[in-house]
């Protein structure tokens, strides 16, 4: 048989048909006065009507939420949500993967059109987080580990991320200033974005602030609670042409799973979910981490991000630190990483998180990133981990002109 | 030891301070925290098994804003500790100064232990050998 040229992943499933037409996002931060509903319409009406889609076009809905049921008291979201946006009678399903709710909600969608099952769809994410006390925000967050047998014991989310840390830094001599250079680029970037959270440049000095959470996490490494929604919308090849000019395609896509406990994975400085996740959409598109030109990964902590670039292959193990400091991560970097400020400066609204990801790499792609433009835009990858990266999905993402 | 494990009784067993992993009765793997399934052959069926209690630091970190029901234990160690049977334990380390986590060196020995928390919870623990 003859090699296939192309290699275009397993079961022969090259996808070739999934397009990005529009993408949006609330402002994050603490949205006073803001439901969980209204957010979720703001976003889906700038990216249905403001982008020219008519909501009767849609056909399904793909909607990330994590824990509402802990913030709002309220479950089966779906056709709440679309009910609120003008899409009542849809097909609307909730996707749950803690942090990478957003993402997996995203996979539905390409699944779906790929399949030929739809060729206009939604795929949104919301979350409302400071309604309830810092206090119980963080009880609900540490749902995304396994409750039983680690949280029972004390161990924070932080703390997991804090333990990753550690090894990190014993095996490859990371430092607490390593990782405080993250935050500062991450609040850099977001300076000019006025969707983010903080928009606040801070010196390596403020990031350094000894203030605990788990140590050596302090508070400038950790990302924020926030409010927001973000959606996208998805069509076939055909459906496209009737919307823009100039799609954005979904050329692979990876989803890998690990241990919800951290005594359960032989390796600490390096997640297995996410170099799983990325070798299945590296191979499906048949490309390579030099192909890529930037990246927008999950920097719930300055430490996953140093670990995440490393692990969609960017860089070898243990050399992510010296990108940082080498400034190859920067928005004028060789490869950026995060350039509108990620997690950590635009805020993590975690169902909205994966799909803001998409967006983020959508307008990036388009060259529409006003001063937060990558400077070679052409191929991207988003990489969304859910809770301590039992979840894990990684898209590859290609400018259709390109 | 021939009853068939159970996450009740395992809980239980560390209330008690009698700390027992699980074992693959088909290739013999010792597996904590419980599992439905053997990482090492995917066998179904377990058994108790007792551990000598001497372990690893593989890593740790302190935390210091816990949850409401930890916060008056806080700041406390929690570290990831390789018993000598292969498996992997998340527990309580105590024994190591909290001012000083700089100085708490890796792959060092540790020995199981239980610690009595203020929320009334008694944890699985390791402290210096």
């Amino acid at each position: 048989m003859e090699p296939c040229p192309r290699n275009r992943g397993a079961g022969n499933l090259p996808l070739d048909k999934t397009n990005v037409v529009s993408g949006a996002m609330t402002k994050f931060g603490k949205l006073e006065d803001v439901t969980l509903r209204e957010m979720f319409a703001e976003a889906v009406d700038k990216a249905t009507l403001g982008a020219g889609i008519p909501k009767k076009d849609i056909q399904a809905a793909f909607i990330g939420t994590f824990i509402p049921e802990m913030f709002i008291h309220q479950g089966h979201t779906a056709p709440l949500l679309l009910d609120f946006a003008g899409l009542k009678g849809i097909s609307g399903t909730r996707h749950e993967a803690a942090c990478a709710s957003g993402a997996t909600a995203l996979r539905a969608g390409i699944m779906a059109i790929e399949s030929g099952l739809y060729d206009t769809v939604l795929v949104a994410g919301a979350e409302k987080m400071t309604s309830v006390s810092t206090l119980l925000a963080t009880e609900a967050l540490a749902a995304a580990a396994d409750d039983e047998f680690e949280a029972s014991i004390g161990l924070t989310f932080p703390g997991v991320f804090g333990i990753a840390t550690v090894a990190h830094m014993r095996k490859y001599c990371t430092t607490e200033e390593d990782m405080a250079r993250v935050a500062v680029k991450a609040h850099k970037n977001a300076s000019t974005n006025p969707l983010a959270q903080f928009q606040k440049e801070i010196t390596l000095e403020k990031a350094m602030k000894p203030i605990y959470v788990a140590w050596p996490l302090k508070l400038f490494d950790c990302s924020p609670i926030s409010d927001g929604a973000a959606a996208i919308v998805l069509t076939s090849n055909e459906k496209a042409k009737e919307y823009t000019d100039l799609p954005v395609k979904i050329i692979g896509t990876g989803q890998a799973s690990d241990s919800m406990n951290l005594s359960g994975r032989s390796e600490l400085t390096s997640f297995q979910s996410s170099v799983a996740a990325s070798k299945q959409a590296y191979k499906m598109a048949g490309l390579e981490p030099k192909d890529m030109d930037f990246a927008v990964v999950h920097d719930c902590f300055t430490i996953a991000e140093i670990i995440a670039s490393e692990d969609i292959g960017f860089f070898k193990p243990g050399e992510g630190v010296k990108a940082v400091n080498e400034g190859i991560t920067a928005l004028d970097g060789d490869k950026p990483i995060n350039p509108m400020g990620g997690l950590k400066a635009v805020g993590h609204p975690v169902g909205a998180t994966g799909v803001k990801q998409a967006y983020v790499v959508y307008k990036e792609l388009l060259g529409e990133a006003g001063p937060n433009q990558v400077v070679n835009h052409d191929v991207g990858l988003m990489h969304n981990f859910g809770g301590t990266g039992a979840t894990c999905v990684v898209n590859i993402m290609r400018r259709a002109d390109a | 030891m021939s009853e068939k494990p159970t996450i009740e009784a395992y809980k239980k067993n560390i209330q008690e301070e009698n700390f027992k992993a699980y074992k693959c009765t088909n290739c013999g793997a010792v597996i904590n925290p419980p599992s439905g399934s053997c990482y090492n052959c995917g066998g179904n069926v377990m058994e108790w098994a007792t551990v000598s209690g001497k372990g690893t630091l593989i890593s740790f970190t302190i935390i210091t804003i816990a949850p409401e029901e930890f916060q008056k234990e806080a700041p406390y160690y929690i570290g990831i500790v390789e018993l000598e049977e292969g498996t992997r334990v998340t527990a309580r380390l105590k024994g190591f100064d909290v001012e000083n986590p700089a100085g708490v060196e890796l792959n060092i020995p540790v020995l199981l232990d239980y610690e009595h928390g203020e929320s009334g919870n008694t944890y699985l623990a390791f402290r210096p050998e």
